[in-house]
C-alpha cells in the first residue's frame, strides 16, 4: 500500500482535509486490511471525510482525521476529567463534555463491593476511563485499569480545573512532553491531570503557582514550539520583576 | 446583457467580496461568521445535546435551526427560512452517527444586505464544520435574480432584489478533492458539486430562465467552494 500511496499524485495525508474528500480508492486495493480512526466513513467503494482536520497515516494501514474541538466523543479506553452530576443506588452520573450523561457504576473501583461504596459530592472531579462507549446509549466509565487496578484513576482533590479543546489535550499528552510542560516543570512543581475531553486539572502548593500552570497551558493552544518555550520564558521574567 | 453594470459597479456574475471567519464565540462548540457585502450573519452550533425534540425520529441526530432577526420578532418569513435551513443542514449532515442527540443551530442577523438565506447557510456549513458535526460534504449557497429585461444577476443587494421579477436561492454540494480518477467520482456521469441540494424560488420564471440560473449558480459555487475550502484550511492551520 506504501507503493500505491507514493504512485497516487492526490495522496492527501498530512494535508488539511474537508468533509466530502475522498482518500481512498478501495477498489484500486484489494486484499487490504485498513483501519479507519475518527473523521473517516466508508461510503461504498471509497473512503470520504466526515470532518475537517489534518489526515494523518500511521504504518502500517491506520489512518484518521486530526482535529480539535470543544465537545468530545466519548470513546473506548480514554482517560478523561468527568465531573458527577448525581449518585443513584448503582451508578453515578458523570458529565464528561459527550452528548449524553456517562455511567460510573458502584462497583467499579479497585476491590469495590457493595460494602465500601465511595461516597462522592456533586460536583466531585474524578479521573476515569472510559470502557463502553456505544453511539446509542450512555458511556460507561470505570476507575480502574484494565487489570483491576487503581493506577491513579479516582478524585482529584483540591486544584483547579479548566476547560479547553481535545487539540490543546491532545497536545499536553503527546510524547516527547510537550514544551510549555517542559519549560514550566523545570521552574515550578505541579501535579497535572489531562483528560481527553478537554478538561484539565492542575495542582500545586501555592495558589500562584496554580494561576501561572493554568494561565500558560491556556496561552499555548495555538503556539507552536518554539513560541511555547518563549511564551514560558516571558511569564517567568514578568513574575520575577514584579515580586522584586 | 453581459455588459450590465450594476450600482455597485459589479457585473451580473461578481460575487461581492467575501469573508469568513470562525471560532468566535467562546461558549458555542463551534460558531463562524460569513460575510458577503454588507450582508453579514453570525452562525453558533451547540451540541451535540442529549435527547430529540418531540415528534422526531431517537434513532438519528436532530437538527435544530433558531433564527435570530436583527431586531424584532420572528414571523412567518424567518419561520420559512428555519424550515429550509433545517432541510438542506439535514441533508449534509450524517444523522446516524450520533443518534438520539439534538444539535442546534443559532443564526443571527447580523445585518441584512440582500442574498440573507444563502449566506446563513453559508455560516452555517462553516459553524457545523467549526463545531466537528460528522457531514457527508460541505454546502455552498448562492442567490441568482431574473430581471425584468431577462438578464441574470448574482448575489444581489437588497436594493437589486426588491427590483427583480423573480430569484432564486441555490444550494449545491460543495467540490471535493479525491484521490479517486475523474470518472470514478461522477455520480449518474456528472460530478457531484453539479447536483442541488436546496432550491428555493419566488416569484415567475421561465424553465429555460432557471435552467440558465442553475448553470450561473454551478459556476458561482465552484468559487464559494474554493473560497470556503481555503478559509478553513487557513484556519485549520493556525490550529495545529
Amino acid at each position: 500500500m506504501e507503493e500505491k500511496l507514493s504512485v497516487s499524485p492526490a495522496s492527501l495525508v498530512d494535508q488539511l482535509v474537508v468533509p466530502g474528500d475522498v482518500i481512498l480508492d478501495l477498489s484500486s486495493m484489494a486484499n487490504q486490511t485498513i483501519k479507519l480512526g475518527g473523521g473517516l466513513r466508508q461510503d461504498g467503494d471509497v473512503i470520504s471525510v466526515i470532518k475537517a482536520g489534518k489526515l494523518r497515516f500511521s504504518k502500517p494501514n491506520k489512518y484518521w482525521v486530526e482535529s480539535s474541538h470543544k465537545r468530545y466523543v466519548p470513546s473506548v479506553e480514554d482517560h478523561v476529567l468527568g465531573i458527577v452530576v448525581d449518585c443513584k443506588a448503582d451508578n453515578f452520573l458523570v458529565d464528561i463534555k459527550g452528548p449524553s450523561l456517562a455511567f460510573l457504576p458502584v462497583l467499579a473501583f479497585e476491590g469495590g463491593t457493595r460494602r465500601n461504596i465511595p461516597k462522592f459530592q456533586v460536583g466531585a472531579l474524578l479521573y476515569v476511563r472510559v470502557v463502553k462507549a456505544n453511539p446509542s446509549m450512555n458511556p460507561e466509565l470505570s476507575c480502574t485499569d484494565a487489570s483491576g487496578k487503581a493506577a491513579e484513576f479516582g478524585l482529584l482533590k483540591d486544584g483547579y480545573m479548566f476547560e479547553s479543546s481535545t487539540g490543546l489535550s491532545r497536545m499536553l499528552l503527546s510524547s516527547p512532553t510537550c514544551p510549555v510542560l517542559e519549560d514550566l516543570g523545570k521552574k515550578l512543581s505541579f501535579e497535572i491531570a489531562v483528560g481527553l475531553n478537554g478538561r484539565v486539572w492542575v495542582n500545586a502548593d501555592s495558589p500562584s503557582s496554580i494561576v501561572i500552570v493554568a494561565k500558560a497551558i491556556m496561552n499555548s493552544e495555538f503556539l507552536s514550539a518554539a513560541q511555547q518555550r518563549i511564551m514560558v520564558k516571558k511569564l517567568f521574567d514578568k513574575i520575577q520583576s514584579s515580586t522584586v | 446583457m453581459g455588459e450590465m453594470v450594476r450600482e455597485d459597479g459589479r457585473t451580473a456574475n461578481q460575487l461581492r467580496p467575501l469573508n469568513c471567519s470562525r471560532n468566535i464565540l467562546n461558549r458555542a462548540h463551534g460558531s463562524a461568521r460569513w460575510r458577503q457585502g454588507d450582508t453579514e450573519v453570525l452562525a453558533a452550533v451547540y451540541g451535540p445535546k442529549a435527547g430529540t425534540k418531540k415528534n422526531e425520529n431517537p434513532e438519528k441526530a436532530c437538527i435544530e435551526v433558531i433564527w435570530k432577526p436583527q431586531s424584532g420578532q420572528i414571523g412567518k418569513l424567518e419561520k420559512e427560512y428555519e424550515m429550509i435551513m433545517k432541510k438542506t443542514l439535514q441533508s449534509i449532515c450524517i444523522l446516524t452517527v450520533n443518534p438520539n442527540t439534538t444539535t442546534s443551530i443559532v443564526v443571527q442577523v447580523v445585518h441584512d444586505d440582500g442574498a440573507l438565506l444563502p449566506c446563513a447557510v453559508n455560516a452555517a456549513c462553516a459553524a457545523l464544520v467549526d463545531a466537528g458535526i460528522p457531514m457527508k460534504h460541505l454546502a455552498v449557497a448562492i442567490c441568482c435574480c431574473l430581471a425584468e429585461s431577462g438578464y441574470l444577476i448574482l448575489d444581489p443587494t437588497k436594493l437589486e432584489e426588491q427590483n427583480m421579477k423573480s430569484l432564486a436561492y441555490l444550494v449545491f454540494p460543495n467540490s471535493t478533492t479525491s484521490v479517486c480518477t475523474e470518472e470514478a467520482s461522477l455520480v449518474d456521469g456528472e460530478p457531484m458539486e453539479h447536483g442541488i441540494i436546496t432550491s428555493v424560488t419566488h416569484g415567475v420564471m421561465l424553465v429555460d430562465n432557471y435552467l440558465h440560473c442553475l448553470e450561473r449558480g454551478r459556476a458561482a459555487s465552484a468559487k464559494l467552494s474554493d473560497f470556503l475550502r481555503k478559509s478553513l484550511k487557513s484556519q485549520l492551520q493556525s490550529d495545529s
